[in-house]
């Protein structure tokens, strides 16, 4: 990168706010997928005026900007897949307002997920979208991937939440799309740019929802021991209507890890456990909570329990959120999918995952939202064995083509990043993609934000990439 | 019909079929968009057809705009130019319903009616309580964004679609979301078509997520001697446990329309009334019956009622149709849609009731608590004497809107054609995020084939 750009840099925003040392350079290398990206600078804005600053240096210099939030992302997302500069929003963290009487909040996009919830909890609010990188990950992160989490079964993914935005653009023009008023006429800008992965604006601040705690959770625990009998439980939950808070599924050996880890009392020697959450008023939890139970029984459950307090449930709960840290315990790397099937097919699925486990001779650990038919199948590897990785590839490669064929989707809250976006092809023709195209270009007409990502760059169409080395495990916690 | 437009109407009938190309009168007039008629109506079968009319009227610079029901399209600015009405009716299949995933794909030409109907036979429904329901069409009110009280509980479209088909102004066939439930490949596209008005592209399929039908279901009324006391009320009951689906705000004028018939008798006319309802299990329902009388009684309620269910009925589809009921009974009448935070309705209510008063013109509103109301103005006398009073109260509206702490969006989503004298009278003072609009009408539609001029910033 050039000097010039780097002095520029440090006079826009001061020596302490850029980054270019190779051995600072390196941690800015990964996210939490496999893949790996060298960027050339980091830049840590404190303010939107310093992000437009930084991008009308970017375009002066053409270097290709990248906006990182906490690293969290499952995709690739905000990896320097071209080089360039990182805007790491880790220093625009401040919750700007909070507007309890209707509900809303205005954060920086630096702001992390669970300390908005922390800030607003002695108001009984909090913000709904939770991720299980929620303790780290960024509400800016989480903007840019849509993401969703457990939850989302009932309240609905970051883009059900955010009503506003203020932009920096490509060219470094600063505009506010939406507020705090949950529409805006004209197109909704907000929900073409909610999930767009970083590749249209930088989000330089947040306009949220809150939402108000329910005055009754119950948290069921229900143990089985087959995978079908587990299954066929989420699709009569579905079919009969009944709308869980969060319905989550662990099978036997993930939550061995797990149970080793966290000590939640899961139960080791079963085939999979659902964790499913009531929430609402406490007739209607009651009601939801005893037909749940029902279903359960009905489909062999071998026990269904519920958290009798806060902390009984807190533990299950963080069974679940650590279970992606649990198997970094027990294998060196895992790659963590993040399809979507219509969830009347979850049975079918679960077998088909299986049969590809013994086909490539792979360890595939399922820890998933059940409830909205959102998979994540861990396939546990050795980075150092080549050829086992290659088999790891071509197993998630089958495991995705399975979710379109049965009319699913390839990302359910993690995003197509750089992972999956030689994959695009297989849901989206030619002009589909064409128009995504043109949209991208409306926006960032010189690609210059965050190239490679999301749409396919038509080298290796229709497979997942192949990183050149994996990079060691980081793990969303 | 002069030669160039009889080739037209040769080569369209050629794409859609003889039958399916008409010019008839009374067919043209129906499909009118703000004093602008077409010069043919055309009824596509399917979306390749569609893709060969829109090439071919790229290529022939014409201009088209798609229509359903034909009950929304005097929403937005008069359209620059319109040659070919495009009627979606033909296109009125249900593709996919899957009660047991409770998901749906539905054909633009769907009529809300008829797809309610085939939901509730599997105990499902979509949250659209919209005006219009006995023609209205889902293109239609996708395209139109139509205002639903159940937003409240359930949504808007934007929550509930989980993606779409549809044809670009260029006549590609694009798609984007899935049918899934939860899904984020790739932009979600399907977003910018709601409330788009038909400019950026047609809308060739819908998929939703439907919603199981609450086992019990309970509708009260509580009536305030003021605004104040009827949205502190709300705010009670927004910051209280209970879970009701809709709060629909009524001030004096609107409550004498909704309260219709012998129910009247019951409700004070003249006073401010809010109307809620409950659904779930029945103890969910009972509970909502006693809190809310509770939370209503802190608030000086004058009154609260339970109502019995022909008299739910009857007002909830007041409520639906509020705009067609303001439309038929003041035909110049200028309805705004301004979104609001719950915060400032009451004050910014205020604000444009006085402004009515200085004008003497009456004043009705509908107040959605999720954070949308409906603002009628009436004028007392015949329309041209109050044209002029109009125009400034327009202004003035959007001004009051735009204030930094009211933080409120409005459009003018009816009124007179004759009102329409520009952009700014239908969608406010230009903002800055309209140059962005523009860029995405580019994208979808370079050759401007799509409803010209009749969206924000004239788009």
């Amino acid at each position: 990168m050039q000097p010039q750009l780097i002095r520029e840099l440090e006079a826009l925003l001061g020596p302490k706010a850029v980054l270019s040392a190779p051995e600072d350079l390196m941690l800015y290398e990964y996210d939490g997928s496999v893949e790996l990206g060298s960027p050339r600078c980091i830049v840590f804005p404190t303010s939107a005026r310093d992000v437009a600053g930084i991008v009308r240096l970017a375009n002066r210099y053409e270097t290709p900007i990248v906006g990182r939030g906490a690293g969290t992302g499952l995709s690739g997302g905000a990896i320097a897949r071209n080089g360039g500069m990182v805007v790491t929003f880790s220093r625009m963290n401040r919750i700007l307002e909070i507007d309890a009487a209707n509900l809303r909040a205005v954060v920086q996009p630096g702001v992390v997920n669970l300390d908005l919830s922390r800030a607003v909890e002695h108001l009984g609010l909090y913000f709904a979208p939770d991720p299980s990188s929620q303790k780290s990950c960024t509400i800016g992160g989480n903007v840019s991937e849509n993401s969703g989490g457990p939850h989302t079964l009932a309240y609905g993914v970051t883009a059900n939440h955010v009503t506003g935005l203020e932009l920096v653009l490509p060219d470094g023009e600063l505009v506010r799309i939406g507020g705090k008023n949950i529409e805006t006429s004209g197109y909704d800008l907000c929900g073409l740019l909610v999930g767009s992965e970083g590749t249209l604006a930088l989000v330089t601040e947040i306009t949220v929802r809150l939402m108000r705690k329910p005055e009754a959770v119950k948290t069921l625990l229900a143990v089985y021991e087959t995978l079908d009998d587990t299954t066929e439980s989420v699709v009569e939950i579905t079919v009969r209507a009944i709308t869980p808070a969060a319905c989550e599924m662990l099978d036997g050996f993930t939550l061995r890890a797990v149970e080793d880890y966290v000590h939640a009392g899961f139960p080791k020697d079963c085939a999979a456990v659902l964790l499913i959450e009531v929430e609402g008023l406490t007739e209607a939890v009651e009601a939801q909570a005893a037909e749940i139970i029902e279903v359960c029984r009905q489909h062999r459950a071998r026990e269904v329990r519920a958290a009798r307090n806060d902390q009984e449930r807190n533990l299950l709960w963080r069974g679940r959120k650590e279970a992606f840290g649990a198997m970094g315990r027990i294998s060196p790397m895992y790659y963590v999918q993040d399809g979507v099937i219509p969830r009347t097919r979850l049975p079918e699925t679960l077998r088909r995952i299986e049969e590809i486990s013994r086909k490539y001779d792979l360890q595939i650990g399922n820890i998933f939202h059940a409830g909205d038919g959102n998979l994540h199948p861990l396939i546990l590897f050795d980075e150092r064995d080549r050829a086992q990785f290659a088999r790891v590839v071509a197993a998630g490669g089958e495991i995705m083509r399975h979710c379109v064929e049965v009319g699913g989707a390839l990302t359910g809250e993690h995003g197509i990043g750089m992972e999956k976006n030689e994959l695009m092809p297989l849901i989206f023709t030619p002009e589909d993609l064409a128009l995504m195209e043109r949209v991208r270009a409306a926006f960032n007409p010189a690609g210059r934000l965050n190239p490679g990502k999301v749409l396919p760059m038509g080298k290796a169409c229709g497979e997942i990439r192949v990183p050149p080395m994996p990079a060691s495990a980081t793990i969303p916690t | 019909m002069s030669r160039p437009a009889q080739a037209a109407f040769t080569r369209l009938e050629e794409i859609a079929g003889g039958a399916s190309v008409v010019t008839d009168g009374a067919e043209i007039a129906v499909r009118e968009v703000c004093g602008v008629r077409p010069a043919v109506v055309v009824r596509p079968a399917n979306a390749a057809q569609i893709a060969e009319i829109l090439r071919f009227a790229a290529a022939e610079k014409l201009a088209v705009i798609p229509t359903g029901g034909c009950t929304k399209l005097g929403i937005g600015s008069p359209p620059a130019r319109y040659d070919i009405a495009l009627d979606l009716s033909r296109m009125n299949r249900v593709l996919a319903f899957d009660p047991h995933d409770l998901t749906l794909g539905v054909e633009p030409g769907v009529r809300i009616e008829d797809l309610l109907r085939t939901l509730a036979e599997e105990k499902q429904f979509l949250p659209l309580a919209v005006p219009f329901s006995d023609r209205a069409t889902i293109g239609g009110i996708v395209a139109a964004n139509s205002s639903s009280p159940l937003r409240h509980a359930y949504g808007a479209v934007r929550d509930f679609c989980l993606g779409m088909e549809f044809v670009t102004g260029d006549g590609s066939q694009a798609k984007s979301g899935g049918r899934v439930v939860k899904n984020v490949t790739g932009y979600d596209l399907h977003k910018l078509l709601i409330g788009s008005l038909g400019t950026l592209a047609v809308i060739t399929r819908v998929n939703f997520r439907t919603f199981p039908m609450p086992q019990a279901q309970g509708t009260f009324v509580a009536s305030f001697s003021s605004a104040e006391a009827a949205f502190d009320f709300c705010r009670a009951v927004s910051h209280s446990v209970l879970t009701p689906q809709m709060v629909e705000v009524a001030n004096p004028g609107t409550a004498a329309l909704i309260f219709s018939g012998e129910f009247s008798a019951r409700v004070e006319p003249r006073t401010w009334s809010v109307v809620l309802s409950a659904a779930g299990q029945p103890a969910v329902v009972a509970r909502h019956a006693r809190e809310l009388g509770h939370l209503a009684g802190a608030a000086d309620a004058e009154e609260f009622l339970p109502l019995t269910e022909a008299e739910a009925d009857s007002v909830l589809a007041q409520i639906r149709e509020f705009p067609k009921l303001m439309i038929e009974r003041a035909p110049s009448a200028a309805i705004f849609r301004i979104s609001a935070v719950p915060g400032v309705m009451a004050t910014l209510l205020e604000k444009l009731r006085v402004l009515a008063a200085q004008s003497e013109l009456d004043f009705v509103s509908l107040a959605r608590a999720s954070g949308i109301f409906y603002a009628a103005f009436l004028p007392q006398k015949e329309f041209s004497e109050t044209t002029p009073s109009l125009l400034g109260i327009i202004a003035e509206v959007y001004r009051a809107c735009g204030q930094p702490e009211m933080q409120a969006s409005a459009m003018l989503e009816w009124c007179p054609t004759d009102l329409k004298t520009s952009a700014e009278v239908v969608w406010g003072p230009a903002r800055p995020d309209f140059e962005l609009m523009r860029r995405v009408k580019h994208s979808f539609d370079p050759q401007n084939v799509l409803a010209p001029g009749r969206f924000a910033g004239g788009i």
